[in-house]
């Protein structure tokens, strides 16, 4: 199975970063949710909670499963570091002991009358980072001349005050 | 049916059907034929909390194991386990524990991964009294509690029982000493109830079960007073009584009869579901004032002369048209979408007087499922089972092909998707009986 990097493992085991869930509907539409209970698993699948059966997360992520589609997920930390996953639907569990690790624990976040649907687990198949001066790195050397042409590192000299001259 | 016809085979119906998704063809064809499972998979059973052996609280000196579900790795319900008293269609699939998983197997091939679900803990108490919990409530599925209202079937009695039916001749968990409940048994659910919801985030559904009994005091036939099945209606309100101290729910303004406002309040809805006969009104305003939220009485077969055929009690209590009639008025009382109705599919196929080609049966069927659609009811279907106790095991009955029921929950689902109806209370978590349901995952 697919590794995913430890940088990566570690911002996906950060409770700080942002996680976001991406999946197509019948008709490729894209939806984007936030998830708040993330974890990677022993076997190295990746597992997160889904809040309710009838989101438009949940119901993609059925057709995912039922019909070999890919799913997206995109995790952030709080320096700017950014890492896309790709993957597929592996297992969804609404019980059993994985479920009642995460319904515990979405009790605990949001109080006893909190909802959980059930745990997507996903296998991830690639990887990308996504931070922002990792991707500049690879799309300078990649298209050079889609580069704005005043950026400092393309530029000799930088003109000074520019933005006072303006306003002057 | 007849038996000329070619029968397509698992793969052959995926590929004619390719928007059909694959797991919900294997969960049919897991039905038709039957799963096994080897000592391996016994084993992994036991390892990881999906086997019980009930024996001792039945008071059997054989063993009798129950197991947890079995899913597919999307939730599917693998069907078709605990095949050894039915009749089936070809080899058995096999599930075995390899390399640490446990497969679905036909023959040496590995086809799907699947897992177990551990049984709950309330299997193992007893309630103050002394009783296993698991003869309380009957259900070993996760997600839905289900409760036997009584532990007969008077149609049974009178040797009219719906023919495809082991309902009397199968031992049930939930048999009991007193045929209907008495204040100890009832003590007995208040005590199970609050005792399984302390297993936090199992359950979502109760589902009220039992068999039929017309008596009660009808005008004519054969049972003589004011309203028939009142003796069934009597016990589902003592056991929504009882669960009435389970749950928050709180009384609400009662609305006289005649739609006024009244001083009195009624209980507000429970989460509880009636797999109900079919109720007069009144008795139905009863169960809605109780706490009642959903009334499910089903109709079994559409075909006119079919449903007199195979449900002779049905027929005789008081007839098709009386049931559909109760099933339209109970939309008034519980609402639309708070009502539905099921076909066991297959049994309209039954030979001699069954249907003796596949689209005449679904045609009939699917002119039941739009009528009943039409008037604010959701029909499900579930898998025809031919097992011992039934009439149809003892008439050697064949069940019909896989591809027919493919054709007939893509049916269903378009009728539900015109109709904008849902039923989520019979949804595919609850007991993985209701193919149609499977599909109505896709709908946000």
């Amino acid at each position: 199975m697919f590794k995913l990097p430890k940088e990566v493992v570690d911002l996906i085991n950060d409770p700080e970063s942002i996680k976001i869930v991406a999946t197509a509907d019948e008709k490729g539409n894209p939806h984007c949710a936030v998830k708040d209970f993330f974890t990677l698993l022993e076997d190295g699948n990746l597992a997160f909670a889904e809040e309710f059966e009838g989101s438009q997360t949940n119901v993609n992520l059925v057709r995912a499963i039922w019909f070999a589609k890919n799913v997206e997920l995109t995790v952030r930390g709080k320096d700017g570091t950014t890492y896309q996953i790709k993957g597929k639907p592996y297992k969804y569990f609404y019980t059993g002991p994985l479920f009642e690790k995460f319904y515990l624990a979405a009790r605990e976040k949001w109080g006893p009358d909190s909802e959980l649907a059930g745990v997507w687990v996903i296998t991830p198949e690639e990887v990308k980072n996504e931070t922002y001066e990792v991707r500049k790195k690879e799309e300078d050397k990649k298209h050079p001349f889609f580069r704005h042409l005043d950026r400092s590192s393309v530029r000799r000299t930088k003109i000074q005050n520019s933005k006072s001259e303006i306003s002057n | 049916m007849n038996e000329v016809i070619h029968e397509l085979s698992f793969e052959e119906v995926a590929k004619k059907y390719p928007d059909f998704p694959r797991t919900v063809i294997r969960k049919i064809d897991t039905s038709l034929r039957g799963v096994i499972l080897t000592e391996k998979a016994l084993e992994g059973a036991k390892e990881e909390g999906a086997f019980y052996d009930v024996s001792h609280d039945l008071g059997r000196e054989t063993h009798k194991p129950v197991l947890g579900e079995v899913f597919f790795r999307d939730g599917t319900y693998l069907l078709g386990l605990n095949c050894e008293e039915s009749r089936l269609k070809g080899k058995p699939y096999f599930l075995d524990l390899i390399d640490g998983k446990l497969w679905l197997l036909d023959g040496e091939n590995l086809l799907e991964e699947v897992y177990f679900a551990p049984v709950p803990a309330f299997f193992r108490k007893k309630t103050s009294r002394g009783t296993p919990m698991i003869k309380v409530i009957s259900s070993k599925v996760p997600n839905r509690i289900s409760i036997n209202i009584f532990t007969y079937c008077q149609f049974f009695r009178e040797k009219l029982p719906c023919k495809y039916c082991s309902y009397m001749a199968n031992g049930s968990f939930s048999r009991r000493k007193d045929e209907i409940h008495t204040p100890e048994s009832l003590e007995d659910i208040y005590e199970t109830v609050n005792e399984i919801l302390e297993e936090e985030g199992k359950w979502t559904n109760i589902n009220l079960i039992s068999g039929s009994d017309p008596r009660g005091m009808h005008q004519s036939g054969a049972y003589r007073g004011n309203s028939p099945y009142e003796n069934e209606v009597n016990e589902y309100i003592k056991v929504l009584k009882t669960l009435q101290r389970c749950f928050a729910t709180q009384r609400i303004p009662a609305v006289n009869r005649n739609g006024s406002p009244s001083h009195q309040t009624v209980q507000g809805s429970l989460p509880v579901n009636a797999i109900a006969s079919a109720f007069p009104r009144e008795q139905q305003l009863r169960l809605k004032e109780a706490g009642l939220a959903v009334y499910i009485s089903n109709i079994e077969v559409w075909d006119k002369k079919l449903f007199e055929w195979i449900c002779p009690g049905k027929a005789k209590y008081f007839g098709r048209q009386y049931w559909i009639d109760s099933i339209l008025s109970a939309v008034e009382i519980f609402g639309r979408g708070n009502v539905s109705t099921q076909l066991v599919a297959g049994a309209e196929l039954a030979e001699p007087y069954g249907f003796k080609e596949m689209d005449e049966a679904l045609a009939s069927n699917l002119e039941g499922v739009e009528f009943f659609a039409r008037n604010g009811v959701y029909t499900t279907f579930c898998i025809l089972w031919v097992d011992r106790g039934s009439v149809f095991y003892r008439e050697k009955q064949k069940l019909p092909p896989l591809e027919y029921y493919v054709k007939l929950a893509q049916g269903i689902n378009k009728i539900r998707k015109k109709y904008n109806l849902n039923a989520s209370y019979s949804g595919y978590r609850g007991d993985g009986f209701h193919l149609d349901m499977d599909l109505a995952r896709l709908a946000p």
